[in-house]
């Protein structure tokens, strides 16, 4: 890995879900607020571009986890917003346990000897 | 996933994809804008903003492409665009469209027809119930006599104890067939096709009568067996389908028999029959077991296997060759599943052609394959601007695949129609030399197998140049202007690959019609044994109704001979009971005076013909030794017989077999017969056949009602028609003729399965060798484009026009070397599969190999010799300049 920031390559697109998942749990946000926030969350570890940031958000919305409407941003400009209905709160529940099961098991492997 | 956002999504992906993309453009265009912004807070000047903006976006038509491909219902949505764009592309270049779709339908449509005959004949089980249950049962012959010989048919005293000893079968039959004139019906007698079958023949064949009913197990006894079920063809043709025949009485040879159904359409077994009669069989026929007349049917029962009732009846064969020693010694059985029993003959031939088609099409196929590369050329800038604008290579891939699918779809609908009426065109071509033609026809399954093959073709003819052009050379297209990139010269590889590929192809077909050519000559160099020419052949069964005695059939051949001998034209007359090309005719087994008789079964066989005195000059056989018969060879006077040559050599080596005395086992009561004459040879089976050991015994020592006339005439033969069949009637007028023929008729008869199957493999290989020339033509004329620059400048510095002919020729030449050696390998590998369909030559045969070779390297010259002189036109100011 090359410096201290990930790759989107290197994202795997269930942990970008999760990602954008968590950065809506807080509030609704527009694109550029959901790859600032992740960026924040992620102590700048996570870059996300937008040839990934907007795929992602498509499908997750054509899933049901997001839901999208146009609003004004901070700088009076239409902008689309995305906040998380309900399936996708549960969405984030379901993968933040898969991911700490994962995360155990895959920590516990790197320890063995 | 919840289901319902989805399927909204894919609802407005679909339709409403134009409000999708406006809100999608709005949402990037804001993020932009808030990018922008975010770079100036960060203190950028705006117009470095935008740039670092711009450039952290990375495309904003990627972008778009990417969010579009992850809609739902997105693959649908593209794929029926690109469809749309691809019949835009192929409208717009009608030329490769009308090329490429026809070299396809041809391919297709050989395809459908040749799987139609497949499927009809190899493939769909017969078409009675459970046929997979049917089986033949044969008796097998003692090997020693019967050297290489598989099959044999059965006589009555061997099928009655099979019948009643064996438990694996639900039922045995047991059939013959019958040559009968059917009178009657609206007009003259004429002559059918017909079986004698035992009362459980339809019941082995599970069906019933359309009309009517079959027949009824006592109606196998002598006296109650005048009743017949007519076929339904028959009832149509002959009684134009009277709805209440069934009760009324035909004539059949003038005995009248009852109708007592009338079977459905379609059912025709044994081959070409269309009448049946019951097998009825005396006290003393009951008991025969040396006579092999017959042929028998089973069906096997639910639970028994093939190979249990083989086991049972090897079993029952011992006892038998115990219990009947003179009769059976050696001989035992076999069962074979029906279906296989009837197209054993045609399953190597067909699937060689089939083969041979597939090789068509592969051949088409390349060629497409090449011609998109070629045209490829062309279209490099519409994909660079497409890869520019976001699409993927996945996308570029599927364009192209579209664009060649469509190509052959619309082949393989062209082809359709080709095979509609090409499969019908196979089954009169091949004139009765393939079974259950009833089944061929484009029904559910060709249809499949079109669309399955037009598909694959359509993805073999694309997969190479989709992916050649997929290739992300957007930097090489842009920075080269047109022409001589490095993927240029890997496309050309490709194509040269091909092209090998295509002559390597069309070598092995043209080799595998040569060899068939070759065996057609060879064959007809064959000498048949008798003087083909002016020889006109006329057959009559007698019924034994009206001629019961040998003197009553003996009376109407003398006053038929008399009759013909009277036409003028007619040089001599003979007749015989068998002609030769038409099938072995009876055998009989003999003995000779003085060495010890063995058993009847081991006893040797020989050919038997009935003749008249002037048999062989009529038909042209020449007398070896002796004499021929006499008039005074004749009931009352000295036995006698004249023999084969091959029976000559065969049984008497060195020796002078004339004034040797041997005994036909049929005619053991009238004694041994001296041999007076041999004469030559005559093929019997087809001109292929070994000569066989024949006897000749005067039809006047033993008449038969099977009568054979043959004239030979001073001028063509089919002027004498209308006389011949004038003389019989003169005669008898009641009496039907079997058939009327000239020998020429019967030899082209008689070739006329190989002749089919060398047809059509020459026409298959005809097609390949003119796409094989295409596709080089192709090939060199895109090699001479792209080398304009290069032959420019050597036509600058002096190189002549013969030089610059000599380079492409040589190119061509190199191509189509490396295709042969290709080739000669394969046809090496695949031509002896099919050593038993030749006849005189080997399946590496020099001859054929060299010639055919030398006539590919001859048209893959040719082919090249157009783009050859187009390189010598090359105008160096004008090549240099293009750059």
């Amino acid at each position: 890995m090359a410096g201290q920031k990930i790759d989107q390559m290197d994202l795997l697109q269930g942990t970008l879900h999760l990602l954008v998942l968590k950065a809506l749990a807080l509030g609704p946000l527009h694109g550029l607020g959901v790859s600032g926030r992740i960026e924040q969350i992620t102590k700048g570890a996570f870059v996300v571009k937008p040839g990934s940031l907007f795929p992602a958000l498509h499908r997750m919305e054509q899933a049901g986890w997001l839901d999208s409407s146009w609003g004004e941003s901070e700088n009076k400009r239409r902008a689309k917003y995305y906040r998380l209905t309900r399936a996708g709160r549960r969405q984030l529940e379901v993968e933040t346990e898969d991911w700490k099961r994962i995360s155990v098991a895959i920590t516990s492997a790197l320890k063995a000897t | 996933m919840p289901f319902m956002p989805r399927l909204d999504s894919l609802r407005r992906s679909l339709f409403d994809r134009e409000r999708l993309d406006r809100d999608l453009a709005e949402e990037l265009d804001a993020y932009l804008e808030m990018l922008v912004e975010a770079k100036m807070a960060e203190g950028l000047k705006p117009v470095e903003a935008r740039r670092a903006a711009l450039i952290e976006l990375g495309g904003m038509d990627q972008v778009k492409e990417r969010v579009r491909e992850v809609r739902v219902g997105h693959f649908l949505g593209t794929v029926w665009q690109d469809m749309r764009y691809g019949v835009r592309t192929l409208i717009k270049s009608p030329a490769f469209t009308v090329v490429a779709v026809l070299s396809l339908a041809l391919g297709i449509g050989a395809n459908t027809a040749i799987f139609s005959v497949v499927n009809g004949i190899l493939l769909r089980p017969l078409p009675y119930p459970e046929a997979e249950r049917i089986v033949a049962v044969w008796h097998t012959p003692p090997q020693d006599s019967f050297p290489g010989m598989k099959r044999f048919s059965v006589s009555p005293g061997n099928y009655l104890d099979w019948k009643e000893q064996s438990r694996a079968f639900e039922q045995m039959a047991i059939y013959g067939y019958a040559g009968l004139s059917l009178s009657g019906g609206n007009g003259d007698p004429v002559p059918v096709t017909g079986a004698a079958v035992s009362s459980d023949f339809f019941s082995v064949l599970r069906t019933e009568a359309f009309k009517g009913r079959t027949f009824s197990p006592d109606e196998e006894q002598i006296g109650r067996d005048q009743v017949v079920v007519l076929g339904n063809g028959l009832w149509r043709r002959a009684f134009g389908a009277d709805p209440n025949l069934v009760g009324r009485t035909v004539n059949l040879n003038s005995r009248s028999f009852t109708v007592v159904g009338i079977m459905p359409a379609g059912f025709e077994f044994p081959q070409e029959a269309e009448l049946w009669v019951p097998l009825a069989w005396d006290a003393e026929e009951r008991q025969t077991r040396a006579i092999h007349d017959y042929l028998v049917v089973a069906r096997l029962k639910q639970d028994a296997s093939l190979a249990q009732a083989q086991a049972e009846m090897s079993t029952i064969s011992v006892r038998l060759e115990q219990q009947y020693p003179e009769a059976n010694k050696g001989w035992g059985a076999v069962v074979i599943p029906l279906h296989e029993d009837l197209v054993g003959d045609v399953r190597l031939a067909l699937l060689m052609l089939f083969s041979a088609v597939g090789f068509v099409l592969l051949i088409a196929c390349a060629n497409v394959a090449n011609l998109m590369l070629a045209r490829g050329a062309n279209r490099k800038k519409e994909i660079a601007l497409r890869i520019a604008l976001g699409a993927t290579r996945g996308r570029i891939v599927r364009q192209l695949l579209c664009e060649s699918v469509l190509l052959s779809v619309v082949g393989g609908l062209l082809g359709l129609l080709l095979a509609g009426w090409g499969g019908q065109l196979l089954v009169r071509l091949s004139a009765g030399s393939l079974p259950n033609t009833a089944e061929v026809g484009v029904d559910a399954w060709a249809l499949g197998f079109t669309l399955l093959v037009s598909l694959a073709a359509g993805v073999l003819a694309g997969v190479a140049p989709a992916l050649q052009f997929s290739k992300n050379e957007l930097a090489e297209t842009l920075k080269q202007g047109t022409g001589r990139s490095a993927a240029g010269s890997v496309r050309q590889r490709t194509r040269k690959a091909l092209v090998v590929c295509e002559v390597a192809m069309s070598l092995i077909l043209l080799i595998g019609a040569g060899l068939m050519i070759r065996s057609f000559w060879k064959l007809q160099d064959v000498n048949p044994g008798f003087d083909v020419s002016n020889t006109l052949t006329l057959s009559v069964g007698l019924p034994s109704t009206r001629y019961p005695e040998p003197q009553q059939q003996l009376a109407f051949h003398d006053r038929v001979m008399e009759q013909i001998r009277a036409l003028p034209g007619v040089v001599s007359v003979g007749s015989t009971t068998t002609i030769p090309l038409t099938g072995g005719g009876s055998k009989q087994p003999f003995t000779v005076e003085g060495r010890p008789a063995p058993p009847v079964s081991e006893q040797p066989l020989a050919q038997t013909r009935y003749v008249s005195p002037d048999y062989f000059s009529a038909m042209g056989i020449p007398l070896k030794q002796g004499r021929p018969f006499e008039d005074r060879d004749r009931d009352g006077s000295p036995q006698v017989v004249i023999i084969s040559e091959a029976m000559a050599r065969h049984f008497w080596p060195g020796e002078d077999p004339v004034g040797k005395r041997l005994t036909a086992s049929f005619h053991e009561k009238q004694g041994p017969r001296e041999i007076v004459g041999v004469v030559g040879d005559v093929k019997s089976r087809g001109l292929d056949d070994e000569a066989a050991s024949t006897m000749y015994l005067p039809f006047r020592q033993a008449p038969r009602p099977w009568i054979t006339f043959v004239a030979r005439t001073a001028s063509d033969p089919e002027g004498f028609i209308q006389p011949l069949s004038k003389a019989v009637y003169a005669v008898d007028s009641e009496q039907a003729l079997s058939s009327v023929r000239t020998m020429e008729q019967v030899l082209t008869e008689s070739l006329s399965g190989r002749r089919f199957y060398m047809t059509l493999l020459m026409t298959f290989a005809g097609l390949a060798l003119a796409l094989a020339a295409v596709g080089v033509y192709g090939v060199m004329n895109y090699s001479v484009m792209l080398r304009r620059r290069e032959l420019g400048i050597r036509i600058a510095l002096g190189a002549r026009g013969l030089d610059v002919l000599r380079l492409v020729l040589g190119q061509g030449l190199a191509l189509t070397l490396i295709g042969v050696g290709v080739g000669m390998a394969g046809a090496y590998a695949l031509t002896r599969l099919m050593a038993s369909l030749l006849y005189g030559v080997t399946a590496t045969d020099f001859l054929t190999y060299g010639s055919v070779s030398g006539v590919i390297i001859l048209v893959g010259l040719l082919a090249s010799f157009l783009p050859a002189r187009r390189a010598t036109k090359v105008d160096p100011m004008i090549a240099l300049r293009s750059e």
